[in-house]
């Protein structure tokens, strides 16, 4: 079966409505981290922090630290958004709640359960990005933080198409980890090193090995994306190079996902 | 051995299952069983644990893909046409997997949702499945504030929310108390009467006998016996169950002599255990005139015992 056809069948949607109407009850305290946390970044580390270092050079220009800062929350939010919620999420519905479990018993199928699990991972995700576009235009409106607002809108979609790759990262611990115990692997082992090795919330030193495993992190390619797109408002190399590692991601990882977790579900190969 | 058994319901065949095969970590769990139900139907799947009951279930309602043979559910073939094989089934897991983030009625409609075609008016079978399961007073509760029958019901009314024409229910009344048992037993009566077809799976022999039409005794992941309950006592165990203290003056002797026989006297606690057939029974009681010993019919705990001793190496 094309592992792929699942993710637009209505028993994928049936699932992500599941995530959503439970979201939605919980909106009050579910949206509050995430307008809260690029809040507090970008006043603790742009304003703040910036204030002391003052400007970065950034393809040949001197940027303040709250714009080079600005794109890469962006990035990091759709990123670690969608990491956590199909791995800590996804695992804590799969293990304690049993609510795939009682999924599985109607119509719905694992592959409808992956799939519904990374379309809601990455629909979060955007809409956590959208709160912190918002948040970004308020730091506009109080003449903080100047960028080409036009091309906001555009960085949706490939903000969605990363936050769908990223899920199928989670859903691979997901299937893998044995226990709750191991969660903070993958934070370590993952997380961190995708998180700090991308120029989201710092520029890479010109070490030449660095460069070249940021070359294979599409969190990097985001970032530097994002970043030429809003501030200068160009398109370059990168967008193109981070949905071409987010398409690859998917491809390779869902087929995968799905037959790890056949394998952790219901015990068969 | 097939389970085509007549039964007192003469109703269509809802489930025809032929030749299941599994293998689960490299060992073969279930090796060739074939499972019918008729609508209006129970057939009671029993077996000692690892015998294969969960793992057929599991095939039979989709969870699971057999390594050989087919599946029919109201003529669909499940691996063929499975979604709508799946849409006339429901199923009853042994553990609670109801949505912990949903309230009772929450569980139903988003249950509801993982259905289509659509089941029409699903609000008004809601309200009537709260009614009929006794969910009334904890429609808007969440299900971890009810009792363990309560949640057995909700769970129960969760298998049939969409109208399916074969429910399994995979022991469904594990760990309740007596009272709540029988009401549980009410319920599945009462679909039985509606006319689906009822697979179940239990550890309970009063349970199997008073539930079900037809016996399916699995025995290392084969059909062991079938058909009507006493039936399948008299093949497995035996018309008639001695039981002899152990503390009898002649206990050793009665055991040995019934050994000769080929009778297979068990001892389980206090009491010597043999099951005879009538002309066994008549020598018995021809030659020990003075034994004092009780006579009763057999039950599944007996058939339990005659298969655990078969298994024994």
């Amino acid at each position: 079966m094309n592992p792929y056809l699942p993710a637009v069948a209505w028993q994928s949607r049936a699932v992500l409505g599941r995530h959503l109407r439970v979201h939605l009850r919980n909106w009050y305290t579910a949206t509050l981290p995430p307008v809260c946390e690029p809040l507090i970044m970008l006043l603790a580390f742009g304003v703040g922090l910036g204030g002391q270092i003052g400007a970065l050079s950034w393809q040949g220009a001197q940027v303040d630290y709250l714009h080079y800062l600005a794109p890469g929350i962006l990035a990091y939010t759709a990123f670690m958004s969608s990491f956590f919620q199909s791995l800590f999420a996804a695992y804590i519905r799969m293990h304690f709640q049993k609510s795939w479990e009682g999924q599985l018993t109607t119509q719905v199928r694992l592959e409808h359960v992956v799939w519904g699990e990374a379309l809601w991972s990455a629909t979060l995700a955007t809409t956590y990005a959208v709160l912190v576009c918002v948040v970004l235009v308020g730091f506009g409106i109080a003449g903080q933080l100047t960028l080409h607002w036009a091309w906001l809108p555009a960085a949706i979609p490939l903000l969605f198409l990363a936050a769908l790759a990223f899920s199928a990262i989670g859903l691979f611990f997901t299937a893998i980890l044995p226990s709750i115990d191991h969660m903070s692997l993958p934070f370590f082992l993952v997380i961190m090193p995708i998180g700090f090795a991308s120029s989201t919330y710092f520029p890479l030193p010109d070490v030449p090995a660095l460069m070249a495993v940021a070359q294979l992190n599409p969190l990097h390619h985001l970032a530097e994306g994002l970043r030429a797109l809003l501030l200068t408002g160009t398109l370059n190399w990168h967008l193109p190079a981070a949905a071409g590692l987010c398409l690859l991601l998917l491809a390779v990882l869902i087929p995968l996902d799905m037959r790890l977790l056949r394998k952790r579900v219901f015990g068969d190969a | 051995m097939t389970g085509e058994i007549p039964s007192r319901a003469g109703g269509e065949v809802l489930l025809a299952a032929t030749g299941l095969v599994k293998s689960l970590g490299g060992k073969r769990v279930v090796d060739g069983i074939d499972l019918t139900c008729r609508a209006g139907e129970v057939v009671g799947l029993l077996g000692p644990n690892g015998a294969g009951k969960t793992t057929t279930l599991r095939m039979c309602y989709g969870f699971l893909r057999p390594d050989a043979g087919q599946i029919h559910i109201a003529g669909h073939d499940l691996a063929s046409d499975g979604d709508r094989a799946r849409r006339t089934l429901g199923v009853c897991t042994q553990d609670d997997t109801f949505d912990s983030e949903f309230t009772v009625r929450g569980n139903l409609v988003q249950t509801g949702r993982y259905y289509r075609p659509r089941q029409a008016d699903l609000s008004a079978r809601i309200d009537a499945l709260i009614e009929r399961f006794g969910l009334g007073p904890y429609a808007n509760q969440k299900p971890e504030t009810l009792s363990g029958g309560f949640k057995r019901r909700l769970m129960i009314a969760r298998a049939v929310v969409h109208q399916p024409r074969v429910v399994f229910l995979d022991e469904p009344t594990t760990g309740l108390d007596p009272q709540a048992r029988v009401a549980v037993w009410e319920l599945i009566n009462g679909l039985r009467v509606d006319g689906l077809a009822i697979v179940l799976t239990t550890h309970y022999m009063d349970e199997a006998e008073r539930l079900s039409d037809r016996l399916q005794i699995l025995q290392a992941g084969r059909v062991r016996a079938a058909g009507l309950s006493k039936a399948v006592l008299g093949d497995v165990v035996g018309e008639h169950v001695v039981l002899l203290s152990a503390q009898a003056p002649q206990a050793a002797q009665v055991v040995q002599w019934l050994k000769t026989r080929g009778a297979k006297p068990a001892q389980i606690l206090a009491d010597w255990h043999v099951a005879l057939d009538a002309p066994g029974l008549a020598a018995f009681v021809a030659a020990f005139p003075e034994l004092r010993y009780e006579v009763r019919p057999p039950t599944l705990d007996d058939l339990f015992l005659a298969l655990s001793h078969e298994n024994a190496p």
